[in-house]
């Protein structure tokens, strides 16, 4: 049972950073009050490199990878490689491409490359579909972090997480508060890391670069174990690693609010730069996320603690929490990275919210249902769809099917296996056309959903195509039955051929 | 199905789009930077993983390359938790240089 007492000073501290991000976001505005994707003066890549990792950043970087770590110890790597490694797919594969092509959302760009309103359609559902099994992840992580500071058993805490969130969604969009994520990742990354320098401390370990201090704990921790509790296949296989991290890159690459950051940079040298300083920015974070859970378990080990399996994974998505708490820090700087695991998820839950609403009211409520609606009706259907959106996940969080980190996975196999494949292709190969691209996109959508819908009746479906890292095969054969139909269906138009070639693919 | 030949001249003229059939110039001295680091990303972080297996002594993957220590951690956990995301960094740089420089070589001769 995780429930305890009210922490007062982490509330506090909760609601008053919270008040102090819409007081900054009122500040950010510009004198016009008009509303810009990206502040209206230049940043410099280093600054776009910080809202990029800021947008990043979220239950699953600060909880979920501490606490797949604390579980399953080097297996963990592969989340860490995956979820950095995608960047440098993205980077030369398709980040400045997407850029030329001159869409601001994947589904305008899928409508733009393929022509087909069905492709838009379809691309817009699965991005919602994608939006959802994310924002479950970020709910869970809400869910547990309102339960250690408010005392709450878990379903309350989800359901006064949710309020707050929603709260603080209305209040910042009725104040027109803008996200200064340039000071939403510098907040994160302080509250996460000063605790953990603390910890290090309080361990006995080199604090000052807690990053590299774990590794003497990882060795005291092999010396209990006899070398076994660090050995790599201990809870998964080298097959298992491998799609899993595969399937992470590629979902990076695919996923459509990562996408959407190169939409809105004012110049193409500046997005290019941009993802390199991200990359830098988000690998502080997944330096440090490991060593937390590895205090953790030395911890344990140290004071002869031999928790059992079901409270071990009851725990592990909040071992970051613990191993602040168990080093015996104060309950305000144990606080501290509690914020940093509820202001990310906040803030990805509202980027999921609002691009999943987008979707629905842009792509598919306006393009197919009311192609008259104005944009007040457009609004007023986004309004609602967030709404619900926020509902429907509620519903699946409240029993939630997984770890963050593992729920998370879930949302990059659907984006690496439809997404990636589409977008990739749709910039790289002038012959791909709309049968094509619409075919990829359903075969990715099954290959992503019978492991998890099927899965306890075919055991062997789930060794070939692992829930979480079903784009390793999935991912390839969506490519080569895009490639086989585009190639059985008659060539796109000649103008968008030419306007590849001409727009996206020169200098 | 007939084609104009005039339409058809422009077409064969302008050329395509082909990740593994990159026009000469421009395109194909970065699709062939291109593979140069895409084969760097997945040798180092895939080829790692295959060689644990290879050197494996027990299902468990234990092996000198996890008993061997270096920065204070053991090998693979440095390899793959330190070393992987600085190797990622490094090959966003390299790309970024190559792209700049090549874009600035490009746009001159226009």
């Amino acid at each position: 049972m995780l429930a305890e007492h009210l922490k007062l000073a982490p509330a506090l501290l909760l609601f008053a950073v919270l008040a102090l991000f819409i007081i900054v976001g009122l500040a950010s505005r510009t004198a016009k009050g008009e509303y810009y994707l990206v502040s209206g003066r230049s940043v410099g890549s280093v600054g776009i490199g910080a809202a990029i990792a800021s947008n990043w950043m979220s239950a699953a970087s600060i909880l979920g990878i501490a606490g797949i770590f604390y579980l399953q110890g080097y297996f963990a790597f592969a989340y860490v490689i995956g979820w950095t490694g995608g960047y440098v797919l993205l980077l030369i594969l398709m980040g400045g491409q997407i850029r030329r092509f001159g869409k601001y959302t994947a589904p305008e760009f899928v409508e733009a490359r393929y022509e087909s309103p069905i492709a838009r359609v379809l691309s817009a559902s699965i991005a919602i579909l994608i939006s959802l099994v994310y924002c479950v992840a970020q709910y869970k992580g809400v869910g547990l972090v309102f339960s250690w500071i408010f005392g709450l058993d878990y379903i309350p805490s989800l359901l006064f997480g949710t309020a707050v969130v929603i709260s603080y969604l209305v209040l910042s969009g009725t104040l027109g508060a803008l996200r200064n994520q340039r000071f939403h990742y510098t907040v994160l990354i302080l509250c996460f890391i000063l605790p953990l320098v603390l910890v290090a401390r309080k361990m006995g370990f080199f604090w000052l670069v807690p990053q590299v201090g774990y590794g003497e704990a990882l060795q005291e921790i092999a010396f209990h174990a006899d070398n076994a509790g660090t050995a790599p296949w201990l809870h998964g296989t080298p097959y298992q690693w491998i799609a899993l991290c595969f399937t992470l890159m590629v979902g990076t690459a695919g996923l459509p609010h990562v996408l959407s950051r190169f939409y809105t940079v004012p110049n193409i040298r500046d997005a290019r730069w941009s993802v390199m300083w991200g990359l830098v920015f988000i690998g502080l974070l997944y330096w440090s996320a490991p060593a937390y859970a590895t205090f953790a378990k030395l911890w344990e080990l140290r004071h002869g603690l031999v928790t059992d399996p079901a409270t071990a994974k009851a725990i592990a998505d909040i071992i970051v929490i613990k191993a602040a708490e168990w080093a015996g820090l104060p309950v305000w700087i144990t606080g501290i990275v509690a914020l940093a695991a509820i202001l990310a998820a906040f803030s990805t839950i509202t980027g999921l919210l609002i691009t999943g609403a987008g979707a629905f009211s842009y792509d598919i409520y306006y393009q197919l249902i009311n192609p008259r609606a104005t944009e007040r009706q457009r609004m007023i259907v986004a309004k609602i769809t967030t709404l619900v959106l926020a509902m429907l996940v509620l519903i699946v969080a409240a029993n939630p099917p997984g770890l963050i980190a593992e729920i998370t996975a879930v949302a990059f196999a659907l984006a690496g296996n439809t997404l990636f494949p589409i977008f990739l292709l749709g910039i790289w190969w002038d012959r791909t056309n709309k049968q094509g691209a619409i075919a990829g996109m359903l075969l990715g959508l099954v290959v992503t959903f019978i492991p998890l819908l099927l899965g306890p009746w075919l055991p062997w479906l789930t060794a070939i195509l692992p829930p979480t890292g079903s784009a390793l095969i999935g991912a390839p054969l969506v490519i080569l039955v895009t490639i086989g139909v585009s190639l059985l269906t008659p060539p796109p138009p000649d103008r968008i051929r030419r306007f590849l070639l001409e727009k996206v693919h020169t200098p | 199905m007939t084609q104009d030949p005039s339409s058809q001249g422009q077409s064969s003229s302008q050329g395509r789009v082909n990740f593994f059939r990159p026009l000469p110039g421009f395109m194909r001295k970065k699709v062939h930077y291109i593979w140069i680091l895409l084969a760097s990303w997945a040798v180092f972080t895939f080829g790692f993983q295959f060689i644990l297996v290879l050197l494996q002594e027990g299902p468990a993957g234990c092996s000198q390359l996890t008993t061997t220590r270096f920065l204070g951690f053991p090998f693979h956990y440095w390899f793959s938790g330190q070393f992987l995301i600085l190797w990622f960094i490094l090959l966003c740089l390299l790309y970024n240089l190559f792209v700049d420089k090549l874009t600035n070589e490009y746009r001159k001769r226009k």
